[in-house]
Protein backbone atom coordinates (compact mmCIF):
# COMPACT_ATOMS: atom_id res chain seq x y z
CA UNK A 1 0.00 0.00 0.00
CA UNK A 2 3.05 2.59 -0.66
CA UNK A 3 0.60 5.00 -3.18
CA UNK A 4 -1.21 7.70 -1.59
CA UNK A 5 -5.17 7.56 -1.17
CA UNK A 6 -6.02 7.70 -4.84
CA UNK A 7 -9.87 8.93 -3.94
CA UNK A 8 -11.73 9.05 -1.07
CA UNK A 9 -12.12 5.09 -0.60
CA UNK A 10 -14.28 3.40 1.22
CA UNK A 11 -14.42 4.47 4.94
CA UNK A 12 -13.11 2.55 7.63
CA UNK A 13 -16.69 1.49 8.66
CA UNK A 14 -17.51 0.31 5.34
CA UNK A 15 -15.17 -1.85 4.65
CA UNK A 16 -15.62 -5.50 6.38
CA UNK A 17 -12.45 -7.89 6.67
CA UNK A 18 -12.67 -12.06 5.93
CA UNK A 19 -10.27 -14.36 6.59
CA UNK A 20 -9.55 -16.96 3.88
CA UNK A 21 -7.73 -20.22 3.24
CA UNK A 22 -4.15 -20.79 3.47
CA UNK A 23 -3.13 -17.49 5.29
CA UNK A 24 -5.21 -14.76 2.98
CA UNK A 25 -7.37 -11.75 3.99
CA UNK A 26 -9.45 -10.17 1.98
CA UNK A 27 -10.75 -6.59 2.91
CA UNK A 28 -14.36 -5.83 1.20
CA UNK A 29 -16.27 -3.33 0.49
CA UNK A 30 -19.81 -3.19 -1.20
CA UNK A 31 -19.10 -6.59 -2.38
CA UNK A 32 -15.94 -6.23 -4.25
CA UNK A 33 -12.20 -6.65 -2.71
CA UNK A 34 -10.57 -3.75 -1.88
CA UNK A 35 -7.31 -4.60 0.10
CA UNK A 36 -5.60 -8.48 0.69
CA UNK A 37 -2.92 -9.48 3.62
CA UNK A 38 -1.05 -12.44 3.33
CA UNK A 39 0.60 -14.55 5.88
CA UNK A 40 3.25 -17.41 5.26
CA UNK A 41 6.14 -18.85 7.19
CA UNK A 42 9.68 -18.77 6.44
CA UNK A 43 11.58 -22.27 6.46
CA UNK A 44 13.73 -21.05 9.16
CA UNK A 45 9.84 -20.52 11.02
CA UNK A 46 9.45 -16.88 10.79
CA UNK A 47 6.11 -15.48 9.81
CA UNK A 48 6.23 -12.70 7.53
CA UNK A 49 3.28 -10.53 6.27
CA UNK A 50 2.22 -8.53 3.56
CA UNK A 51 -0.75 -5.95 3.05
CA UNK A 52 -2.16 -4.68 -0.33
CA UNK A 53 -4.85 -2.13 -0.55
CA UNK A 54 -5.56 1.19 -2.37
CA UNK A 55 -6.30 3.12 0.45
CA UNK A 56 -4.97 3.73 4.30
CA UNK A 57 -8.28 2.91 5.75
CA UNK A 58 -7.78 -0.34 3.97
CA UNK A 59 -4.52 -1.21 5.28
CA UNK A 60 -5.25 0.07 8.72
CA UNK A 61 -8.23 -2.41 9.19
CA UNK A 62 -6.51 -5.35 7.56
CA UNK A 63 -2.99 -4.74 9.82
CA UNK A 64 -5.51 -4.83 13.05
CA UNK A 65 -7.19 -8.14 11.67
CA UNK A 66 -4.01 -10.02 11.37
CA UNK A 67 -1.65 -9.04 14.09
CA UNK A 68 -5.26 -9.84 16.05
CA UNK A 69 -5.71 -12.92 14.69
CA UNK A 70 -2.09 -13.79 14.16
CA UNK A 71 0.63 -14.94 16.65
CA UNK A 72 3.76 -12.81 17.78
CA UNK A 73 6.74 -11.82 16.40
CA UNK A 74 5.90 -11.06 12.80
CA UNK A 75 7.91 -9.44 9.35
CA UNK A 76 7.25 -7.83 6.94
CA UNK A 77 9.66 -6.42 4.16
CA UNK A 78 9.89 -2.89 2.62
CA UNK A 79 12.30 -0.53 0.38
CA UNK A 80 13.31 1.76 2.44
CA UNK A 81 12.90 4.24 -0.48
CA UNK A 82 8.89 3.79 0.02
CA UNK A 83 8.13 5.88 2.64
CA UNK A 84 4.45 5.45 2.66
CA UNK A 85 4.41 1.62 2.96
CA UNK A 86 7.16 1.84 5.79
CA UNK A 87 4.78 4.29 7.63
CA UNK A 88 1.53 2.28 7.35
CA UNK A 89 3.93 -0.52 9.03
CA UNK A 90 5.04 1.98 11.70
CA UNK A 91 1.52 2.90 12.50
CA UNK A 92 0.74 -0.68 12.85
CA UNK A 93 3.50 -1.06 15.09
CA UNK A 94 6.57 -2.60 13.37
CA UNK A 95 9.78 -1.22 13.75
CA UNK A 96 12.97 -1.73 12.02
CA UNK A 97 14.93 -4.96 12.54
CA UNK A 98 17.56 -5.32 9.72
CA UNK A 99 19.00 -3.19 6.86
CA UNK A 100 20.56 -4.37 3.96
CA UNK A 101 21.57 -2.44 0.82
CA UNK A 102 21.80 -3.64 -2.77
CA UNK A 103 24.80 -3.04 -4.59
CA UNK A 104 25.60 -2.73 -8.10
CA UNK A 105 28.47 -4.89 -9.34
CA UNK A 106 30.25 -3.99 -12.28
CA UNK A 107 32.20 -7.52 -13.63
CA UNK A 108 34.73 -5.70 -16.05
CA UNK A 109 37.87 -6.57 -14.96
CA UNK A 110 39.14 -3.12 -15.86
CA UNK A 111 36.66 -1.76 -13.69
CA UNK A 112 36.73 -3.90 -10.82
CA UNK A 113 40.54 -4.29 -10.58
CA UNK A 114 40.01 -7.99 -10.12
CA UNK A 115 42.00 -9.30 -13.12
CA UNK A 116 44.65 -11.84 -12.51
CA UNK A 117 43.72 -11.86 -9.30
CA UNK A 118 44.33 -15.60 -8.12
CA UNK A 119 44.05 -17.70 -4.98
CA UNK A 120 46.20 -17.58 -2.22
CA UNK A 121 48.59 -20.16 -2.33
CA UNK A 122 47.43 -24.13 -2.12
CA UNK A 123 43.84 -23.00 -2.86
CA UNK A 124 41.90 -23.37 -6.55
CA UNK A 125 39.21 -22.24 -7.67
CA UNK A 126 36.43 -25.08 -8.93
CA UNK A 127 34.28 -23.46 -11.57
CA UNK A 128 30.15 -23.75 -10.81
CA UNK A 129 28.61 -26.96 -12.06
CA UNK A 130 32.55 -28.72 -11.00
CA UNK A 131 32.19 -28.95 -7.33
CA UNK A 132 31.69 -32.09 -5.20
CA UNK A 133 28.57 -32.03 -4.10
CA UNK A 134 28.91 -33.44 -0.49
CA UNK A 135 32.14 -31.31 0.23
CA UNK A 136 29.81 -28.25 -1.24
CA UNK A 137 27.19 -29.30 1.62
CA UNK A 138 29.87 -29.72 4.00
CA UNK A 139 31.67 -26.06 3.81
CA UNK A 140 27.93 -24.74 3.35
CA UNK A 141 26.77 -25.60 6.71
CA UNK A 142 30.07 -25.35 8.04
CA UNK A 143 30.28 -21.91 7.28
CA UNK A 144 26.20 -21.31 9.04
CA UNK A 145 27.19 -22.84 12.19
CA UNK A 146 30.23 -20.90 12.38
CA UNK A 147 28.34 -17.44 11.74
CA UNK A 148 25.03 -18.87 13.72
CA UNK A 149 27.59 -19.31 16.55
CA UNK A 150 29.29 -16.23 16.49
CA UNK A 151 26.92 -13.26 15.64
CA UNK A 152 24.18 -14.83 14.01
CA UNK A 153 23.38 -15.56 10.81
CA UNK A 154 20.12 -13.58 10.65
CA UNK A 155 22.72 -10.55 11.80
CA UNK A 156 24.72 -10.19 9.29
CA UNK A 157 23.82 -12.31 6.13
CA UNK A 158 22.01 -11.95 3.42
CA UNK A 159 18.34 -12.25 4.04
CA UNK A 160 17.08 -14.34 1.08
CA UNK A 161 15.84 -17.81 2.31
CA UNK A 162 15.64 -20.51 0.05
CA UNK A 163 13.02 -23.80 0.69
CA UNK A 164 14.59 -26.41 1.18
CA UNK A 165 14.23 -30.08 2.53
CA UNK A 166 15.50 -30.36 6.21
CA UNK A 167 17.46 -27.47 6.95
CA UNK A 168 19.01 -28.05 3.59
CA UNK A 169 20.44 -24.86 2.16
CA UNK A 170 21.83 -25.61 -1.04
CA UNK A 171 19.22 -26.54 -3.43
CA UNK A 172 20.57 -25.88 -7.00
CA UNK A 173 24.38 -27.45 -6.33
CA UNK A 174 25.78 -26.09 -10.34
CA UNK A 175 25.13 -22.45 -9.00
CA UNK A 176 28.03 -22.46 -6.66
CA UNK A 177 31.72 -21.78 -7.30
CA UNK A 178 34.44 -22.98 -4.57
CA UNK A 179 37.60 -22.63 -3.14
CA UNK A 180 38.90 -25.57 -2.44
CA UNK A 181 42.07 -27.27 -0.99
CA UNK A 182 43.44 -30.94 -1.14
CA UNK A 183 40.69 -32.38 1.39
CA UNK A 184 38.16 -29.91 1.72
CA UNK A 185 36.61 -26.58 0.66
CA UNK A 186 37.35 -23.29 2.02
CA UNK A 187 34.70 -21.16 0.53
CA UNK A 188 31.87 -20.57 -1.72
CA UNK A 189 30.33 -18.35 -3.86
CA UNK A 190 26.75 -18.58 -5.27
CA UNK A 191 25.66 -17.02 -8.74
CA UNK A 192 21.90 -17.30 -9.81
CA UNK A 193 20.83 -15.47 -13.20
CA UNK A 194 17.22 -14.44 -13.87
CA UNK A 195 16.61 -12.33 -16.16
CA UNK A 196 20.43 -10.61 -14.61
CA UNK A 197 22.96 -12.41 -12.26
CA UNK A 198 22.70 -11.90 -8.62
CA UNK A 199 25.54 -13.25 -6.17
CA UNK A 200 23.32 -14.84 -3.48
CA UNK A 201 26.51 -14.99 -1.16
CA UNK A 202 30.24 -15.23 -0.62
CA UNK A 203 31.30 -16.65 2.17
CA UNK A 204 34.54 -18.27 4.28
CA UNK A 205 35.45 -20.33 6.72
CA UNK A 206 36.66 -18.77 9.87
CA UNK A 207 40.19 -19.66 9.82
CA UNK A 208 40.86 -19.09 6.45
CA UNK A 209 39.40 -15.41 6.46
CA UNK A 210 41.59 -12.45 5.40
CA UNK A 211 43.76 -14.23 3.14
CA UNK A 212 42.07 -13.08 0.00
CA UNK A 213 39.83 -16.37 -1.12
CA UNK A 214 36.47 -14.58 -1.08
CA UNK A 215 38.18 -11.79 -3.25
CA UNK A 216 39.52 -14.37 -5.78
CA UNK A 217 35.88 -16.31 -5.39
CA UNK A 218 34.29 -13.10 -6.49
CA UNK A 219 37.08 -12.21 -8.77
CA UNK A 220 36.42 -15.92 -10.53
CA UNK A 221 32.29 -14.93 -10.64
CA UNK A 222 32.50 -11.55 -11.83
CA UNK A 223 35.35 -12.46 -14.72
CA UNK A 224 32.77 -15.56 -15.51
CA UNK A 225 29.53 -13.63 -15.45
CA UNK A 226 31.59 -10.55 -17.79
CA UNK A 227 32.67 -13.25 -20.14
CA UNK A 228 29.25 -14.54 -20.90
CA UNK A 229 28.09 -11.08 -21.67
CA UNK A 230 26.69 -9.75 -18.38
CA UNK A 231 28.12 -5.82 -17.33
CA UNK A 232 26.50 -6.07 -14.10
CA UNK A 233 25.45 -8.28 -11.36
CA UNK A 234 23.56 -7.50 -8.09
CA UNK A 235 24.15 -8.20 -4.43
CA UNK A 236 23.02 -7.31 -1.01
CA UNK A 237 24.80 -7.11 1.99
CA UNK A 238 24.02 -6.45 5.28
CA UNK A 239 25.00 -2.78 7.12
CA UNK A 240 26.91 -4.27 9.40
CA UNK A 241 28.73 -6.82 7.46
CA UNK A 242 31.95 -4.93 6.92
CA UNK A 243 34.47 -6.91 5.71
CA UNK A 244 31.37 -7.96 2.92
CA UNK A 245 30.87 -4.00 2.29
CA UNK A 246 34.40 -3.59 1.91
CA UNK A 247 34.94 -6.59 -0.16
CA UNK A 248 32.07 -5.15 -2.59
CA UNK A 249 33.07 -1.40 -2.19
CA UNK A 250 36.69 -2.32 -3.38
CA UNK A 251 35.50 -3.57 -6.71
CA UNK A 252 33.63 -0.56 -7.55
CA UNK A 253 30.12 -1.70 -6.34
CA UNK A 254 27.87 0.82 -5.49
CA UNK A 255 24.99 0.45 -3.13
CA UNK A 256 21.15 1.52 -5.33
CA UNK A 257 18.58 0.59 -2.68
CA UNK A 258 17.57 -0.40 0.85
CA UNK A 259 15.36 -3.20 1.90
CA UNK A 260 14.86 -3.08 5.73
CA UNK A 261 12.92 -5.91 7.60
CA UNK A 262 9.98 -4.74 9.78
CA UNK A 263 8.96 -6.34 13.03
CA UNK A 264 6.40 -6.59 15.62
CA UNK B 1 -22.12 -14.19 -1.76
CA UNK B 2 -19.52 -13.60 -5.02
CA UNK B 3 -16.88 -11.10 -4.11
CA UNK B 4 -15.44 -9.25 -6.80
CA UNK B 5 -11.67 -8.41 -6.73
CA UNK B 6 -12.06 -5.27 -8.07
CA UNK B 7 -9.07 -4.22 -10.16
CA UNK B 8 -7.86 -4.71 -13.96
CA UNK B 9 -4.53 -6.57 -14.59
CA UNK B 10 -2.31 -5.41 -17.78
CA UNK B 11 0.77 -6.33 -18.92
CA UNK B 12 3.49 -3.80 -19.40
CA UNK B 13 7.15 -2.61 -19.51
CA UNK B 14 8.88 -0.67 -16.69
CA UNK B 15 10.36 2.44 -18.47
CA UNK B 16 11.25 4.48 -15.98
CA UNK B 17 12.73 3.73 -12.12
CA UNK B 18 11.77 6.47 -10.09
CA UNK B 19 12.87 7.30 -6.39
CA UNK B 20 10.42 6.37 -3.05
CA UNK B 21 10.22 2.91 -4.71
CA UNK B 22 7.87 3.49 -7.78
CA UNK B 23 8.37 2.36 -11.42
CA UNK B 24 6.59 3.86 -14.51
CA UNK B 25 5.37 1.03 -16.42
CA UNK B 26 4.46 1.41 -20.21
CA UNK B 27 1.50 -0.92 -20.87
CA UNK B 28 0.73 -2.76 -24.00
CA UNK B 29 -1.77 -0.05 -25.06
CA UNK B 30 0.98 2.47 -24.80
CA UNK B 31 -0.70 4.32 -21.67
CA UNK B 32 1.78 4.55 -19.03
CA UNK B 33 1.12 4.40 -15.36
CA UNK B 34 3.08 5.35 -11.73
CA UNK B 35 2.98 1.90 -10.23
CA UNK B 36 4.93 0.61 -6.78
CA UNK B 37 5.51 -3.45 -5.69
CA UNK B 38 3.35 -5.44 -3.99
CA UNK B 39 3.73 -6.63 -1.01
CA UNK B 40 3.60 -9.99 -1.64
CA UNK B 41 6.50 -9.71 -3.98
CA UNK B 42 8.68 -7.48 -2.42
CA UNK B 43 8.28 -10.44 0.88
CA UNK B 44 10.02 -12.73 -1.82
CA UNK B 45 12.68 -10.52 -2.31
CA UNK B 46 11.70 -10.06 -6.12
CA UNK B 47 13.52 -6.95 -8.08
CA UNK B 48 12.05 -4.72 -10.54
CA UNK B 49 14.57 -3.43 -12.53
CA UNK B 50 13.97 -1.31 -16.43
CA UNK B 51 12.56 -3.03 -19.26
CA UNK B 52 11.20 -5.85 -16.62
CA UNK B 53 8.22 -7.20 -18.26
CA UNK B 54 5.45 -7.24 -15.53
CA UNK B 55 1.72 -7.69 -15.06
CA UNK B 56 0.07 -4.65 -12.98
CA UNK B 57 -3.15 -3.90 -11.10
CA UNK B 58 -4.95 -1.19 -12.26
CA UNK B 59 -7.88 0.05 -9.61
CA UNK B 60 -10.77 0.88 -11.87
CA UNK B 61 -11.46 4.38 -10.05
CA UNK B 62 -7.98 5.74 -11.55
CA UNK B 63 -6.09 4.26 -14.41
CA UNK B 64 -2.90 6.50 -13.62
CA UNK B 65 -1.65 4.33 -11.22
CA UNK B 66 -0.79 0.56 -10.53
CA UNK B 67 0.45 -2.16 -8.66
CA UNK B 68 3.04 -4.83 -9.90
CA UNK B 69 2.21 -8.38 -9.17
CA UNK B 70 4.43 -10.47 -11.24
CA UNK B 71 7.29 -10.16 -12.96
CA UNK B 72 7.86 -12.27 -16.23
CA UNK B 73 10.97 -14.09 -16.75
CA UNK B 74 11.98 -12.99 -20.26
Amino acid sequence: MNAKPLTSGPSENAVTITRGADGQWHAHHDDVVVGCGYARHRPDGRLFVSIDAWHDATFDRLAETMLAELPAPLYTVVDEADVALTASWRRAGFAIRRREWEYAVPTDPEVTGLDGVLPPPGVTIVPAGQADEILLRAVDRAIRDEVEAAVGWWRTMPAEVIAGVDGDTIVDPSTYAVAAADDRYLGLVRVVTVIRPRIGLVAVRAGEQRRGVARALLAHALGTLHRSGHAEARAEVHESNRAASALFAGVGARPESSNLELVR
Amino acid sequence: MTRIKNVIEVEGKVVECLRSAMFTVELENGHRVLAHISGKMRKHYIRIYLEDRVLVELPPYDLTRGRIVFRYRN
